[in-house]
């Protein structure tokens, strides 16, 4: 007998307005990741293979390209009868207006009908803009074994950095006693990774009040998680460990992109018992030059190299022209870089010509190089 | 809805390929690393709306219905359309029993169901690119029975030898298919397509049963030839036969060449295969690569020249591959120095340090062996 004991909702809806022109034209969630992915492909992904059969996407934020995306649930295999990705704009309800998502609980508040269809025992909420592996199934048995309220997955993180994420502080058995929304003064280095599983039943009641609190910003961590303390409720840390990034911002990006090249990377793309899925190109395989040069770099399909190319990511499709030399770049799909020219610590957007003999970034700059639009050659 | 249906041949049986057909017939030979060569005929039949497709295939048919599956990577809809892999039992008897018309016999009750009235036959062992709608309506356009596909070539005296060639009068009327003696440079190869009726199709596998069991379907229409308007076609761009296991090796890395991929591969006319998921190709530090292709899921530490590898391939450190096919998820161990091989399914290397063939004379590591 099937069980759908655990139902999954991705929040996608965000922006991230700091990878800048980036995210001009796609959400977030759909920015292009390790050659070949997009970054929801992740948490996707890691449904699939945690044995989650159905998933809400929480979309908002230029929604068209990731709406269609994210619908093709075979992408994931999460396509058989009893299993499907189910995309949740905000839309017009019978009983009033149309609301925006005012927030990430908001988000779920508006779609209880639809998580009450599937009736679960658990929700599992996740956001849809971090890189990582995550067996989510283990996260629920510890949920269970602790006969917890709610748990958060949480990952350590070094304590000058703690200030910068919500932290949780715990008592010695990994119960949460204390959550803090970027602190000055962290009490533990335990970041929060966005990743809960509530018991659907109590976190209904809570939605339905929180939905009624015209004080409340709707919100997880502002609103949701501090009442569940106040109100005595058994949460817990889950701790992960492994690779997790936030790739908010295009250094963030950059890094993790370029963190596939380190042999030792705990992300291991390549292990055949959790892949990553996607969406499949159908590009012809990729071709290496005779006169080519490729070091340490990590190239996928359609992409065709002629030039020098040196510890760099080239996205699908994307091609370096003789004489061209790349270096500590990343491509993003369908990116161009012409005869002779010469990219350095950049990241180069989606479908963006460098003309010929031209000279983008620079080796000793400290930000990565966003060039978002084309760039002329020189004659 | 098309108005024909296709058929996707499997290779005569003058066609032995030592070694890898032992696991597999030859459509379903691996081809550019990612590509299987049945995903050519089969995704230019997709892009020409032909979506009832039937595959014949008789011997070790495991390898092509894993790959094939539901025909959804294929574009072929769901719903609507079909693809079908059909099988015939292969006589041990004797080869020459193991005929094309054999194998449409014993299929007879599902050519006869088809709803198109037109049939498209095309070969599992050559690599074309071909719109198939517009070939059906020059068929239709120019009243003939029979219209085939050739292509013309200048070097048939020494390549394709294995194939045969089309005759034609002046009007590209066929006046006789044979086989490729090779006497002649110029020759018009045979590209054994066809476009015809469904009902004179089921006529004439009916007719060439009823006369002999050795014949072929080229043998029935040579000998309809005088009451059958049967005109040729010339195909133009790339063109490839897998006839034998020189031309296989050949054929892929003829495709290193920046030109002929840019002939096969056109972005609106896409190439369909299983996708496997595996992430891209990580060349590490101390790798060198020239002149190959790669698939996806490899880890290249050593050299490669002149090489066409499949997906989830592992190079060790050191390793040398000059002029090399190898197939997915073979391993190949440090040190390791290999030139003009063929290397199949999840062979490993590891203890013989130099496999050296000649470019005229490749070759071949068995799937899965350990050397």
């Amino acid at each position: 007998m099937k069980q759908n004991s655990m139902l999954a909702m991705v929040l996608a809806g965000g922006r991230g307005s700091r990878l800048k022109d980036l995210t001009n034209k796609v959400a977030k969630p759909a920015v292009s990741f390790g050659g070949k992915y997009r970054i929801i492909d992740f948490p996707l992904s890691n449904c699939a293979n945690s044995g989650i059969d159905i998933v809400g996407v929480l979309t908002q934020y230029e929604s068209v390209l990731l709406n269609s995306y994210a619908a093709a649930g075979r992408n994931w295999g999460l396509d058989s009868k009893d299993s499907g990705v189910f995309i949740l704009p905000p839309r017009e309800k019978a009983d009033g207006n149309l609301d925006v998502y005012r927030g990430t609980a908001d988000a779920i508040s508006q779609n209880i009908d639809f998580i009450d269809s599937y009736n679960p025992e658990y929700l599992l909420i996740l956001s849809g803009d971090h890189i990582y592996k995550m067996n989510y199934s283990k996260m629920l048995a510890f949920h269970r074994e602790h006969k917890a309220d709610a748990t958060i997955a949480v990952i350590g993180v070094p304590k000058k950095e703690a200030s910068r994420f919500g932290i949780m502080a715990t008592d010695e058995e990994g119960r949460i006693v204390e959550f803090q929304e970027k602190p000055k003064v962290p009490k533990s280095n335990l970041a929060s990774m966005g990743i809960y599983i509530f018991n659907w039943k109590l976190l209904r009641k809570m939605l339905l009040s929180d939905m009624k609190n015209n004080e409340s910003h709707h919100d997880f961590g502002k609103d949701i998680i501090p009442t569940l303390l106040n109100d005595g409720k058994l949460l817990y840390a889950y701790k992960f460990k492994g690779y997790w990034k936030d790739v908010g911002t295009i250094d963030s990006l950059w890094e993790a992109n370029m963190d596939l090249l380190d042999d030792t990377n705990e992300l291991d793309l390549g292990d055949p018992s959790w892949k990553i899925y996607t969406e499949d190109a159908t590009e012809r395989p990729q071709y290496i030059g005779a006169d080519a040069e490729v070091k340490n770099s990590y190239i996928t399909q359609g992409c065709r190299v002629e030039g020098k190319v040196e510890s760099s990511v080239l996205f699908t499709g994307t091609s370096v022209a003789s004489k061209a030399v790349v270096k500590d770049t990343v491509l993003m799909p369908g990116s161009a870089v012409e005869e002779g020219a010469k990219v350095t610590r950049a990241l180069v957007a989606n479908g963006v010509r460098i003309g010929k003999g031209a000279v983008v970034g620079n080796a000793k700059s400290e930000e990565i190089l966003l060039v978002a639009n084309d760039v002329e050659g020189v004659k | 809805m098309a108005k024909a249906y296709g058929i996707v041949t499997m290779a005569g049986s003058h066609i032995r390929i030592d070694g890898m057909m032992d696991f597999r017939p030859v459509s379903a030979f691996s081809f550019l690393g990612r590509y299987r060569i049945i995903d050519f005929p089969v995704s230019s039949l997709s892009n020409s709306d032909i979506e009832n497709i039937h595959v014949y295939v008789s011997q070790n048919p495991r390898s092509l219905a894993e790959h094939l599956g539901s025909g959804r990577v294929y574009n072929i809809n769901s719903k609507r359309g079909n693809l079908q892999l059909l099988f015939n039992q292969d006589s041990n008897l004797n080869d020459i029993y193991n005929t094309d018309i054999q194998a449409y016999y014993d299929n007879m009750d599902v050519i006869e169901r088809v709803h198109q009235p037109y049939v498209i036959i095309v070969p599992g062992n050559m690599v074309y690119l071909q719109d198939y709608a517009r070939l059906l309506s020059e068929h239709i356009e120019s009243g003939a029975d029979i219209t085939v596909l050739y292509h013309k070539v200048n070097n048939a005296k020494s390549e394709f030898r294995n194939c045969e060639v089309v005759n034609l009068n002046r009007q590209k009327g066929v006046k006789s298919i044979e086989k490729n003696e090779g006497n002649l440079d110029e020759r018009n190869i045979f590209m054994n397509t066809y476009v015809m009726k469904n009902e004179l199709f089921m006529e004439l596998i009916k007719k060439a049963k009823k006369t002999s069991s050795i014949l072929r379907l080229v043998d029935i229409i040579n000998m309809e030839n005088e009451d059958l308007d049967i005109r040729g076609i010339q195909h133009k761009g790339y063109f490839d036969v897998i006839t034998d296991f020189k031309s296989y090796f050949d054929s892929n890395l003829a495709l290193l060449d920046i030109d002929a991929q840019q002939e096969l591969f056109k972005s609106e006319w896409p190439i369909y295969t299983q996708t496997t998921d595996a992430c891209p190709v990580h060349y590490c530090n101390g790798s060198s690569v020239k002149n190959s292709m790669v698939a996806n899921g490899c880890v290249i530490e050593g050299s490669i020249e002149n090489c066409v590898i499949g997906r989830g391939v592992e190079i060790k450190k050191g390793a040398v591959l000059k002029n090399c096919i190898v197939s997915s998820h073979a391993l190949i161990s440090e040190g390791v120095h290999l030139e003009n091989q063929v290397v199949d399914k999840y062979a490993k290397i590891l203890n013989i340090k130099e496999i050296i063939a000649t470019a005229d004379k490749p070759g071949y590591v068995r799937r899965n062996d350990v050397l």
